[in-house]
């Protein structure tokens, strides 16, 4: 179904879609995580598969059956929830973080449904003695229009680490 | 100067030096004296289930291919070539027949044998310049397997692992063997915190003292469905050969076969899964969670393997599943870990319910899991907090449960249907536990 070249950069259909994850980065940064619930959809999977080093050839670089996330909305929710609690010492401090949205290209998909890829740096930094960490990665977004506008129904977050470097996903990525 | 006497002495008064979690001096003691012999878990049978099946782990800096090879025999090797010393297999899993060094092309079959080298007859003058036969990568000194766990030692002496394993063997079994099949482990996620090892390893052996401060967000939020922090004091703590953990306390049951497959479903397992369970574990396994009302939760093998079986909601109807997880406290350095967890299921259990207990396992630990997070910058503080000078003067207090002539302030149950000791309620047990094995290896001469 996915046409194998992506949409014109004057696309406005690629226009809508690199907006919608620069304005997604900014509820994240934000740490407006309510707001960013409202991005998705019912049916949203969220997955992050754990990636491995595998010899060239190999034919597979990423573990089956295991990821660092595989949510539901529900799961999402439950995070989200638990962030807003008095008792999220990891995230209280919180984080200061950026997240870098770039290389975004844009793929008709079903009907008015997109397939976006881009690159995702996490820039992400915690009280004032510790390094800051960066995570690295691909993500391929399916967006579905709405009648509210695009929505995530699908993203697969592709971490350009074997080894996470940072201390917890208590983040989203 | 390392006065490692007195830091033992201190630690065996549950009194703990605050830069042992911190100090790269101990942490070189601890390669030399503890890695250097204990028994140390490396992979389970089920990554690496056909001939040719292979991951690379760690044991502090030394990297070990573990195989399976083409006869179907676990193999664990030095992954160093034998020529020059270059690592044979790069790769961290994946399926070979042979490891070809990149250097020089050096080959080895999957059992380690030196199967050929270029130009032998060449450059070495054939058989007579280089004997091929018998060459072979560097065998772990001694490797040993149970419930597929597969555990490697330093020490050739090494006592059998059966042995060493003791009476926690009756524990293990409710985390790697619920059926004949066993247990399939998926993972490992890998992350590195900026903490020293035994924090984690110690938090799992006993404490149940943290869980309802530190964790009080999964509570707030319903993940479970009863307050289970607040109810965390009405379990027991047991130690038992170099193991110890937590356990639950369940509803109160009637003593019989039916209570014991009240408990679990009550912990969500589904019926299909439960005639196995029972067929499988002794009538004592059985007992402790029927007749004593106790499921088992957090462990730890001493001395960086732990465990962890919880039950969360996985969907809003409030449907509740139980996961397991290994993980294991792979230390890089004094002030870093390396945290390797895997998911474990049982390999007969229905598909469904795999897929359930998989998703509890995500939301709970592992690198995203809500438990795990607020642990993790727990102990990361600790670490950073030991480094300094003022640790020096600070023995952290380690004592709970103790009279202050260091006399237990309780007895142990008398009707806990497992081995070794418990104790109702909280203390600092099973920490001292691990503390006391910790101190017995740093007593004894570096191997």
């Amino acid at each position: 179904m996915t046409a194998a070249r992506p949409l014109p950069y004057g696309d406005p259909a690629h226009l809508a879609a690199h907006q919608f994850l620069v304005e997604e980065a900014a509820l994240l940064d934000a740490a407006d995580y309510p707001g960013w619930l409202e991005l998705l959809c019912e049916d949203i999977r969220y997955l992050m598969p754990v990636r491995v080093t595998t010899a060239r050839g190999a034919g597979f670089d990423s573990l089956a059956g295991m990821g660092h996330f595989d949510e539901d909305l529900y799961a999402l929710r439950k995070r989200v929830q638990r962030l807003a609690t008095d008792h999220a010492w990891t995230e209280d401090p919180p984080s200061r973080t950026r997240h870098f949205v770039t290389n975004v290209r844009t793929f008709r998909h079903d009907g008015d449904d997109l397939r976006v890829e881009s690159a995702l740096l996490l820039f992400r930094s915690r009280g004032d003695t510790r390094e800051a960490d960066l995570v690295s990665a691909g993500r391929t977004d399916l967006l579905r229009a709405t009648p509210d506008g695009l929505r995530l129904a699908r993203r697969e977050i592709t971490v350009d680490e074997s080894v996470l470097r940072t201390q917890n996903l208590a983040v989203f990525l | 100067m390392l006065d490692l006497s007195s830091i033992v002495s201190q630690v065996r008064r549950g009194m703990i030096p605050a830069h042992v979690y911190a100090d790269p001096e101990i942490f070189a003691a601890e390669r030399d004296r503890l890695f250097a012999r204990s028994w140390v878990f490396l992979a389970h049978e089920s990554e690496i289930p056909d001939p040719g099946d292979y991951v690379v782990r760690r044991v502090l800096a030394d990297s070990f291919i573990v195989a399976r090879d083409e006869a179907g025999a676990v193999r664990v090797m030095f992954n160093m070539c034998l020529h020059r010393g270059m690592q044979v297999c790069r790769a961290e899993m994946g399926n070979a027949s042979h490891f070809r060094c990149p250097y020089h092309a050096w080959t080895y079959r999957n059992d380690g044998r030196l199967a050929g080298l270029p130009f032998h007859r060449e450059a070495y003058g054939g058989e007579d310049g280089f004997p091929r036969a018998g060459q072979s990568l560097l065998p772990a000194p001694s490797m040993a397997t149970h419930n597929g766990l597969i555990f490697i030692s330093g020490d050739p002496g090494a006592p059998p692992l059966r042995d060493y394993l003791g009476d926690f063997a009756f524990y293990l079994d409710f985390y790697t063997r619920q059926s004949p099949a066993g247990v399939e482990l998926r993972g490992p996620q890998r992350w590195r915190v900026k903490a020293n090892w035994k924090i984690g390893a110690e938090n799992f052996a006993g404490d149940s003292y943290h869980t309802p401060h530190t964790h009080a967000s999964v509570v707030d939020i319903g993940l479970f469905r009863e307050p289970k922090a607040s109810q965390r004091i009405q379990g027991a703590l047991y130690q038992a050969g170099p193991g110890a953990g937590t356990t639950y306390k369940l509803p109160p049951g009637a003593g019989n076969e039916q209570s014991f497959a009240d408990q679990l479903r009550y912990v969500g397992y589904p019926d299909a899964m439960i005639p196995a369970m029972a067929a499988t574990w002794s009538e004592r396994q059985r007992a402790l969670i029927a007749d004593s009302g106790f499921m088992p939760s957090a462990a730890t093998l001493f001395p960086n393997l732990s465990f962890v079986h919880n039950w969360p909601q996985v969907d809003a109807a409030g449907t509740v599943a139980p996961f397991i997880s290994l993980r294991q406290w792979q230390p890089v350095s004094a002030r870093e870990t390396e945290v390797l967890s895997w998911f474990a299921v049982d390999a007969a259990a229905p598909e469904d319910f795999k897929r359930r207990s998989y998703r509890a396992y995500l939301m709970c630990f592992g690198s995203s899991g809500m438990f795990e997070q607020d642990d993790v910058e727990n102990w990361v503080s600790i670490t950073e907090m030991a480094a300094g000078s003022m640790a020096r003067r600070l023995n952290l207090n380690s004592r709970m449960g103790l009279t202050s002539e260091g006399k237990p302030l309780k007895p142990p149950l008398a009707n806990f249907a497992g081995p070794g000791l418990a104790y109702r309620g909280f203390g600092e047990y099973g920490q001292r536990h691990w503390l006391s094995q910790w101190s017995d290896h740093l007593s004894r001469e570096a191997r």
